[in-house]
């Protein structure tokens, strides 16, 4: 993909030929009436040197041109300030231009389009200055030639600004589709192939027994880690900041959690998501720390009526959290469920609700309002 | 009596591995498939109470099959059996007509469990099954009014629903709302029918569409 600045930079070599053909005109015009014909020849020579210089970086090396945007308007100012010694005051007062003339406002575009706004500020800065102190006047000509130097490293600093955010972006977007793509092409190649087998030794390793079942256990555990990032993948950001929680949760299926949650997405700002990903993951520690590290869990994710919300659950089967445990842990300073849980939920605005009971197990209701689409 | 299945499956080591593991353990493997259109030709020949049908038939999907069968064989129960756990043909194949969903990393035990079970005409949810059809039935109460009746699921329902995604099992259900796992199964077998109900009217609804449109 041509990256959208390069016609920026096309076209900024145009200007500046076009522009050298016309200062090369109008100085014929002059040439008699120079103090020094042979400084004006030497000039522009040096101006036609570094047009060719440019256009070559500009056109065809792309990874120097930030130097050479940057030495421009130095060198273009350097030409100015040789007025004094090719032009006469007699030339300049019968509104001659200076050296350079507009042939130097070619340095501010190329820094507008290498360095943005400021680029292009500071570059028709400079350049400002030398005109004015090749000229050593200030007039209402010079004032407008100001005007617009300021005013086209403004503008074409902003479209780079502009060009580039959007390209970025697109390049952002074609990356995410093409690992979309990607994703697919192997979850339909993997199905065929590597899920079916790792099913198969778990099955095969389960009836076998001693050393076997182990075995099987792991393909269990790879297969279970396989399917999950084929089918849910990396739950992306999308361009208004969301993100589905329910892929999100996904993620953390193992052989001991299961995640249920609806087919289609569950959008809630990504910053919500992070959040109650965090809370599941802590409930979720919770329950192997407190039930075993073998204990099965649960997670449910689910969209309440008329888009008010979601609710998410996260149980267990254990023996239950007795009466008064949680105030006491935490009135011995064990404040683990309470910050990682409670905490996190109150800072997205949700509630926390704890069903647990002897025989009942453990569950963690989790609502947060809003915003599900 | 012998619970009659058919093995529907692109895969040959596991379809055959599957058809033998059912056959040890007292099922008769009536007929094997590997694509949709073998399973459809095949099914009425041999009348099986229970199609085991993975998702993804290579070419072919499974979706296709069981809208197929359960158009021959109205009698003939569908399981389905898949390693991808792709959500939404998950949903599709349900809505078509399967009720029931078991992740190829079952065990042995419990597959045949669930072949059993579909033959005597009880649903096989897993919890991520039910919190499909939990969030399917939001989805479908957020259409806009105007649209034919949508089905909708009772209090009962959406409760039992709920219980069972959230891990608890039929008995366990029983017990929290006093009541027999036979009627949680009933329950849980209303949500999925009413769905069917649905997909199939929408499907003459598109069809009549279609055809005056012509």
């Amino acid at each position: 993909m041509d990256h959208p600045l390069e016609p920026l930079w096309r076209g900024a070599v145009v200007y500046r030929v076009l522009t050298l053909l016309t200062v090369i005109g109008v100085s014929a015009f002059h040439f008699r009436e120079y103090a020094s014909p042979i400084g004006a020849g030497l000039v522009l020579a040096v101006m036609v040197g570094w047009t060719a210089v440019l256009a070559r970086v500009f056109l065809t090396h792309g990874e120097v041109r930030r130097p050479f945007a940057l030495a421009d308007p130095l060198v273009s100012a350097a030409i100015m300030l040789t007025t004094p010694l090719i032009v006469t005051d007699a030339q300049l007062d019968a509104s001659a231009p200076g050296m350079g003339s507009i042939w130097t406002s070619g340095a501010v575009l190329s820094c507008a389009i290498a360095f943005r706004v400021p680029g292009g500020l500071a570059s028709a800065a400079l350049i400002s200055a030398a005109l004015v102190l090749g000229k050593s006047r200030v007039t209402l000509t010079e004032l407008s030639d100001i005007q617009i130097l300021v005013l086209a490293g403004l503008t074409v600093g902003f479209a780079s600004l502009v060009l580039d955010r959007a390209a970025t972006r697109l390049r952002r977007a074609a990356a995410e589709e093409a690992a979309t793509a990607e994703r697919e092409r192997l979850a339909r190649a993997v199905h065929d192939g590597v899920l079916q087998v790792l099913a198969h030794v778990k099955r095969r390793g389960a009836e076998l027994g001693g050393g076997a079942a182990e075995l099987g256990v792991l393909a269990g555990e790879q297969e279970v880690a396989l399917r999950t990032l084929l089918t849910s993948g990396d739950a992306q950001v999308d361009a208004s900041g969301h993100r589905d929680l329910a892929a999100t949760l996904r993620a953390l299926a193992s052989p001991r959690v299961t995640v249920s949650a609806p087919a289609h997405s569950v959008e809630l700002p990504a910053g919500t998501v992070a959040e109650l990903d965090a809370v599941v993951r802590a409930a979720l520690v919770n329950v192997e720390r407190h039930v075993g590290p073998d204990a099965p869990a649960w997670v449910l994710v689910e969209p309440l009526d008329d888009a008010a919300g979601v609710e998410i659950s996260v149980r267990d089967d254990g023996p239950g959290i007795p009466a008064g445990r949680l105030a006491e842990a935490e009135a011995q300073g064990r404040i683990g469920v309470s910050r990682s849980i409670l905490g996190r939920v109150a800072d997205v605005g949700g509630t926390v609700e704890l069903d647990t009971g002897p025989g009942r197990g453990t569950e963690w209701i989790i609502r947060v309002p809003g915003g599900v689409t | 009596m012998t619970v009659t299945v058919m093995v529907v499956d692109d895969h040959p080591i596991w379809r055959e591995g599957v058809a033998r593991d059912l056959g040890e353990r007292g099922l008769d493997v009536v007929a094997t498939a590997a694509d949709a259109g073998a399973a459809v030709r095949i099914a009425p020949a041999v009348r099986p109470q229970v199609v085991l049908m993975d998702l993804n038939l290579g070419e072919t999907s499974g979706v296709e099959a069981i809208t197929g069968i359960v158009a021959k064989l109205p009698e003939t129960r569908i399981l389905v059996l898949s390693a991808s756990g792709e959500h939404a043909d998950v949903l599709e194949a349900l809505k078509a007509g399967a009720t029931g969903y078991l992740v190829k990393s079952a065990s042995v035990e419990e597959l045949v469990d669930a072949v059993q079970r579909t033959a005597e005409g009880v649903p096989v949810f897993t919890p991520g099954l039910a919190g499909l059809v939990l969030g399917e039935y939001r989805r479908l109460a957020q259409t806009p009014a105007g649209e034919p009746a949508v089905p909708a699921l009772t209090d009962r329902e959406t409760e039992v629903l709920r219980l069972v995604a959230k891990g608890l099992t039929a008995r366990q259900i029983g017990e929290r709302l006093v009541v027999s796992h036979r009627t949680v199964e009933s329950h849980v077998q209303n949500t999925l029918r009413k769905l069917q109900l649905h997909n199939r009217s929408q499907l003459v609804r598109y069809a009549i569409e279609q055809g005056l449109a012509e």
